[in-house]
């Protein structure tokens, strides 16, 4: 690898970081959208700002622009507030207000302004190490990877401190307020972490990227886990990952690196979201046919309890008792054999010493809905993972 | 002696776009009892309790815990909603949830620690919920998520409860549970307030009482106020066939 490679991937995984920490808050506060009305409001603050330092990464900027992003936020709520319209009806019209504002200040003073919307919306990575940081001549990196860095240690400072009003104030904003932590001061510490990172990371990476780095490893990582620990630890990882994995996609196939970033961004969603462990499509559709089967060996079981006489328990007789159009007979048996919950001998099922407890249990639990006594067969059957 | 008053209610009207719900209420409530508020579907009865918590603003009439307002005394308070406004799909377990109640004392930033995780689990354990401490929260039945929301109370260490029909969709054991862990701290000192439809009951687990129909009717000791002529005048004439029901 040479250093320019080397940078730019240490630029996105800092980027990556920055974003997908404030983006799973965002995430659980169902505000997705808002990241994206900053990712474009912001556009006005950092023409602004430009016009007076002429550079995009100067803290001034990055702080006028950060304003504008809050701006947004209270416009959005301010409007809500009216009554008149929801708060995505409310961010549609904020954003494009904003932007387009930006869009004419740019067009206005083409001539002056070397800045273009289309390096805002996409940025481009692979000339993020061209701007290097020098200080009394001396070479001390990439800007971008300094001001990053700078967004990554103050976010993660504060992740640090407040990490439990952050969770409190986001379930439960009500007992938040009770326990004397203002969520309306955690909203907007949340929105402007999320508006400095924005507007940090668009010279380098752009919007887009920056949306999709803070939204979709969140979103990913929700399917992943229960924990809200593990899911800031998923989501950085998952970031990172994309992040990698897109710049070398995007150097094998020669295209935008915040292209294919995004594109990884996306296809890992939609691996996880197909093969996710237990929120994952697949195994939703498995479980759910797992328990049509496991309802269908009950009532077999039920039967065979209640009947006695061998020509009930025939297993030609089976289909009378066990749903054919929805499970197979032969599905259902073979669960319950290989349970150790029935025996067939010369075609004729009984329930075996566990197979009778088992069908007690289950039965005292259906009519209870008491869970503690078949803790231990949550293990085996989806049936009481309720 | 004079009696110590944990809250006192000053001429308290409430509306919702201007109709009002709760009209003039004055109402003091003496430290250390266990006091139900009972009226029918609408009454205002959980409107009263936002309105004391400062969840709603009310058109006129002042509200004060032990003679101060409720923003100044947050602390001493603790509320049990009748359907909890909370993100049931948060990741985020029982046990956690009931964590969450012990991060009043510890302040900003100081995180829990052993002992706060320690009287979480005791809490869990009072409700009966202990085997259910790493469950996701969405994956408790309503039951179950209303003990749930009872035990971060318990750990919240108020002086002054308000629980909003905490025994709705419980069953009959977890009922007794509930108002035993009640009693016990109206012991310790502490001043519950809870909304209840079982007008049956209330003789039995409460000792004060408020009847509250948009206007408070009456407020009082259960012995001396829980009768037929206030019944009636809360629920109309036919409030018998609402206790039978
Ligand atoms: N957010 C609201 N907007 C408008 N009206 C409301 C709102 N919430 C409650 N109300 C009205 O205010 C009145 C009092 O409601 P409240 O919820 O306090 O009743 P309640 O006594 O708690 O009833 P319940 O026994 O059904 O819980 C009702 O007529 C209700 O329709
Ligand atoms: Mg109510």
């Amino acid at each position: 690898m040479t250093s320019p490679q080397i940078e730019i991937q240490l630029i996105a995984v800092v980027v990556a970081i920055a974003c997908a920490i404030p983006g799973v808050f965002l995430v659980l506060r169902k505000m997705a959208l808002i990241s994206d009305a900053i990712s474009h409001s912001i556009l006005p603050g950092i023409v602004i700002g430009f016009f007076i330092t002429q550079d995009l990464n100067s803290p001034f900027l990055i702080l006028l622009a950060a304003l504008t992003g809050l701006l947004t936020v209270v416009l959005v709520e301010i409007i809500q507030k009216t009554g008149l319209v929801k708060e995505d009806t409310a961010i549609g019209l904020v954003f494009p207000m904003l932007f387009s504002v930006g869009v004419i200040m740019i067009a206005k003073n083409a001539n002056d302004v070397h800045l273009d919307v289309d390096a805002v919306l996409l940025g481009e990575l692979a000339f993020a190490p061209f701007d290097r940081l020098l200080i009394s001549g001396m070479d001390l990196g990439p800007k971008s990877l300094w001001v990053m860095g700078v967004v990554l240690l103050i976010t993660v400072f504060l992740l640090f401190m407040f990490f439990k009003e952050l969770k409190v104030s986001t379930f439960d904003s009500g007992l938040s307020s009770a326990l004397g932590f203002s969520p309306i001061l955690m909203h907007y510490g949340l929105m402007s972490v999320s508006s400095i990172t924005v507007v940090g990371a668009f010279d380098a990476v752009g919007a887009i990227l920056v949306v999709a780095l803070m939204i979709a490893p969140a979103a990913t990582a929700y399917l992943l886990t229960n924990d809200l620990k593990k899911m800031l630890w998923i989501s950085i990882a998952l970031g990172v990952f994309s992040a990698v994995a897109g710049y070398w996609f995007a150097h094998f196939i020669d295209a935008s690196i915040s292209g294919s970033m995004t594109t990884v961004l996306g296809i890992v969603f939609l691996g996880v979201y197909l093969f996710a462990p237990q929120k994952g499509l697949i195994s939703v559709l498995y479980r759910q046919k797992q328990q049509r089967t496991e309802v269908s060996l009950l009532t077999f079981l039920l039967h065979l309890n209640n009947h006695s006489e061998e020509n009930e328990r025939h297993l030609n007789h089976l289909n009378e008792h066990i749903n054919w159009q929805k499970v197979r007979a032969k599905t259902v048996v073979e669960l319950g054999v290989k349970n150790n919950l029935i025996t067939i001998k010369h075609d004729v099922v009984s329930l075996t010493e566990k197979g009778n407890d088992f069908t007690k249990l289950a039965l005292e639990y259906i009519i209870t809905n008491k869970d503690e006594k078949i803790e231990h067969m949550k293990e085996d059957f989806f049936l009481f993972r309720g | 002696m004079e009696t110590k008053f944990a809250v006192k209610i000053d001429d308290l009207t409430v509306a919702y776009d201007y109709k009002p719900v709760l009209w003039d209420i004055d109402l003091a409530i003496p430290e250390g009892v266990l006091m139900a508020i009972v009226g029918p579907n609408g009454a205002g009865k959980s409107t009263l309790i936002k309105a004391i918590l400062g969840i709603i603003k009310p058109i006129a009439g002042s509200v004060s815990i032990y003679d101060q307002p409720y923003e100044k005394q947050r602390k001493l308070v603790a509320y049990v909603p009748q359907k909890g406004t909370v993100d049931w799909d948060f990741p985020t377990t029982a046990l956690d949830v009931v964590m969450m109640g012990t991060y009043g004392d510890l302040g900003w930033i100081k995180r829990p620690g052993q002992k706060e995780k320690k009287a979480s689990l005791e809490a869990l354990e009072k409700v009966g919920m202990l085997s259910f401490k790493n469950r996701q929260i969405s994956q408790l039945s309503g039951g179950q998520q209303q003990r749930v929301f009872l035990a971060r109370a318990l750990v919240q260490n108020a002086s002054i409860y308000f629980m909003d029909e905490p025994f709705q969709g419980v069953d009959a054991s977890t009922e007794i549970a509930i108002i035993n862990i009640l009693k016990e701290l109206r012991k310790a000192g502490k001043t519950l307030i809870v909304v209840h439809h079982d007008l049956q009951t209330v003789p039995e687990y409460f000792d004060w009482v408020t009847f509250l129909n948009v206007k408070k009717i009456a407020t009082g000791p259960v012995k001396e106020i829980f009768n037929d002529d206030n019944l009636t005048k809360t629920y109309g004439i036919n409030y018998k066939v609402a206790i039978n029901k």
